[in-house]
């Protein structure tokens, strides 16, 4: 077990050291310098112009300046803000919670939703309930989310009032401090009577949004599974031996079946993670996303490229994570070599 | 050639023949198959379905809402955006750019994926060990962050989208390239090959390549949907076609602030992108179940 954690890090490493290069010289080929960026509408005299670029070291040879980059981030440093002049690990920090709430409860969603209907699917298979399914799941996972996320907008908050448009919670009638960064948490912990519902109010429409097209992904590779599952021989001295179909399908068939399934939540949410990018920016919601999106907006390149190494990190790690976890729900993968 | 001169005998059907009666078992596919056919010709033929030009703002019928709606009015079928542009005009012209966009990622990714493919199936060594690097290194950034970090390096237009769906998606094309061909290079028949002296050019590209294409062309069919909502995704936030261009996503990023007052100048655009990536789904999935069954993907 140990082995296998130690080589899946190990191979991380390179990916790593090609990134952070990749990133530098991403920022290195951008049109313009820095300084130019943001020197505003007066211009800048040439002396105040080399004295910033030595702020930055940016008057450094690119080998010393790559040095420093790699430096930097070994040491935790993956740069600074140019508009808000706060570090960038400080600022992902703060908005990271909000991201991984929206993810942890789109998938959530998708989960409760999307294996239970492939199992039935599967169950019902050539059937009418399994045809209409199939269908909806294609559309699920063909969804252009940006436009879905605006057309339950306009029916769930325009026209029945029943969720709000934006943010994460009203802050105006529930203020409370927040210990976490997690608002489900911070609400049971310090927040007044209400504070609660209303987060989970504003979770409702961006979890679905989010959650839509692994929804669509997990019932599909759910009914697969099951379908193939369920020819199996175990399966029918099961059925002989007069289990009931519920404890066939559900503690037989479905335990095997969802074995490749689990391995794909966990695939779903590094993308997930990371394309939480539309969504936030549909709901305004104060995640890791909209402030990259909004960071490009303002040629804010530190964090962006801060930002990027960030999440990709926090997706490798993910994806160590998970070939951990499916080597302990499939002991064939753990005893390999 | 050999079909006009021998008509009466039997014989194995074509590798095509096959496919398509394998493929039109699918009512699904079909369906979807005519519903992409349909939204091509629309494009082709976009200037004899509508008289309007997709750019000209007509300023004294702005807002117009569409027929079925109350005061809307058969001069503009889908009614006008806020600049009093024929929205039906904008769709049509823009199903042009939303499939030249897929088509040119698919094609290009396509063909750069067999090239550096098979390259790296037949040189093996450093060759391969690099290029499975690289592929690996872009897959380790997620789809959307690594096409916004090459338009935040290249600047948002058209063009440039292209460029950048097609990077994120090119290590699909290359992995499978690589790793069918060297399930192939293994066979007897490529050994008979390369015993009876075909040089290696030859013996890739038409020994090899043609047994390799099943997976391809159904990672080509469903890539093709992928790269269209790519483009829909980024010219929404804005980094994809620019205003004034007709183009779905971007018209859609447009029409956003008027889901209120307006609301069909925002749906629509974003129902004929669903429309279309939904059939191209249908058609790939039957597609791959025509063409190899073992590939089901989920």
């Amino acid at each position: 077990m140990l082995r296998l954690l130690l080589n899946r890090i190990a191979l991380t490493i390179p990916t790593f050291v090609a990134l952070m290069f990749v990133t530098f010289v991403m920022l290195r080929l951008v049109p313009g310098d820095p300084v130019e960026a943001r020197r505003g509408e007066r211009g800048l005299s040439p002396e105040m112009h080399a004295k910033a670029l030595h702020d930055l070291g940016l008057d450094q040879p690119v080998s010393a300046q790559f040095g420093n980059y790699v430096w930097g981030i070994l040491h935790g440093n993956f740069g600074t803000s140019i508009v808000s002049k706060t570090p960038v690990t400080q600022e992902f920090f703060t908005l990271f919670p909000a991201t991984v709430e929206l993810t942890l409860c789109a998938t959530l969603f998708a989960i409760l939703v999307g294996i239970p209907a492939g199992v039935y699917a599967a169950v019902r298979r050539g059937k009418f309930f399994d045809q209409a399914l199939m269908i909806t799941a294609l559309t699920g996972y063909s969804m252009p989310i940006f436009w879905w996320g605006l057309i339950l907008i306009l029916l769930m908050s325009n026209t029945l009032h029943l969720t709000p448009v934006s943010g994460r919670v009203d802050l105006i009638k529930y203020y409370y401090p927040q210990t976490t960064g997690f608002l489900l948490i911070d609400s049971i912990l310090n927040g007044p009577k209400g504070a609660f519902l209303d987060v989970v109010r504003h979770l409702i429409l961006p979890s679905i949004v989010l959650g839509t097209v692994p929804l669509g992904a997990f019932a599909r590779m759910t009914r697969s599974a099951m379908l193939e599952v369920l020819d199996e021989d175990y399966i029918r001295t099961a059925k002989a031996k007069g289990l009931s179909a519920f404890r066939t399908i559900n503690l037989h068939a479905l335990r095997n079946a969802l074995i490749p399934v689990v391995t794909s939540i966990g695939l779903q949410m590094g993308s997930l993670l990371a394309g939480a990018f539309l969504t936030e920016t549909i709901f305004s919601w104060p995640g890791v996303g909209h402030w990259m999106v909004q960071s490009i907006g303002r040629r804010d390149y530190p964090v962006l490229q801060g930002g990027i190494m960030l999440v990709a990190l926090v997706v490798m790690l993910l994806n160590v994570v998970l070939d951990m976890t499916s080597g302990l729900i499939n002991p064939r993968l753990r005893h390999e070599k | 050639m050999s079909a006009m001169t021998s008509p009466t005998t039997m014989s194995a059907p074509t590798p095509l023949a096959a496919f398509w009666s394998a493929f039109k078992e699918n009512r699904g596919a079909v369906i979807g198959m005519c519903v992409v056919i349909s939204i091509v010709l629309a494009g082709i033929f976009a200037p004899l379905l509508t008289s309007y030009d997709p750019l000209i703002q007509y300023r004294d019928v702005v807002k117009v809402p569409p027929i079925w709606a109350e005061g809307g009015s058969w001069a503009h079928p889908l009614g006008t955006d806020p600049l009093g542009r024929d929205m039906w005009a904008r769709l049509v012209y823009g199903s042009r750019l939303s499939i030249f966009i897929g088509a040119a990622v698919m094609i290009v990714s396509t063909g750069v994926g067999i090239i550096v493919g098979l390259l790296a199936a037949y040189r093996g060594g450093w060759v391969d060990v690099l290029t499975l690097r690289v592929m690996d290194l872009i897959m380790a950034i997620p789809d959307i962050l690594l096409s916004i970090m090459v338009i935040a390096v290249i600047g948002p237009n058209l063009t440039n989208t292209i460029i950048a769906i097609m990077v994120v998606y090119l290590p699909r094309y290359v992995r499978l390239m690589r790793n069918t061909a060297l399930v192939e290079l293994k066979k007897d028949y490529v050994t008979a090959a390369k015993v009876s002296g075909v040089l290696p050019m030859r013996l890739m590209l038409s020994t090899v390549l043609p047994n390799c294409l099943a997976p391809l062309i159904v990672q080509a069919a469903l890539g093709l949907s992928d790269a269209i909502l790519a483009a829909a995704a980024l010219g929404f936030l804005g980094l994809g076609a620019q205003p004034p261009t007709p183009e779905w996503g971007s018209m859609l990023a447009d029409a956003k602030d008027l889901i209120q007052s307006n609301p069909w100048v925002m749906a629509m655009p974003g129902l004929a992108i669903l429309i279309l990536v939904l059939a191209i789904n249908l058609m790939g999935d039957g597609i791959r179940d025509a063409l190899d069954p073992r590939l089901r993907r989920s």
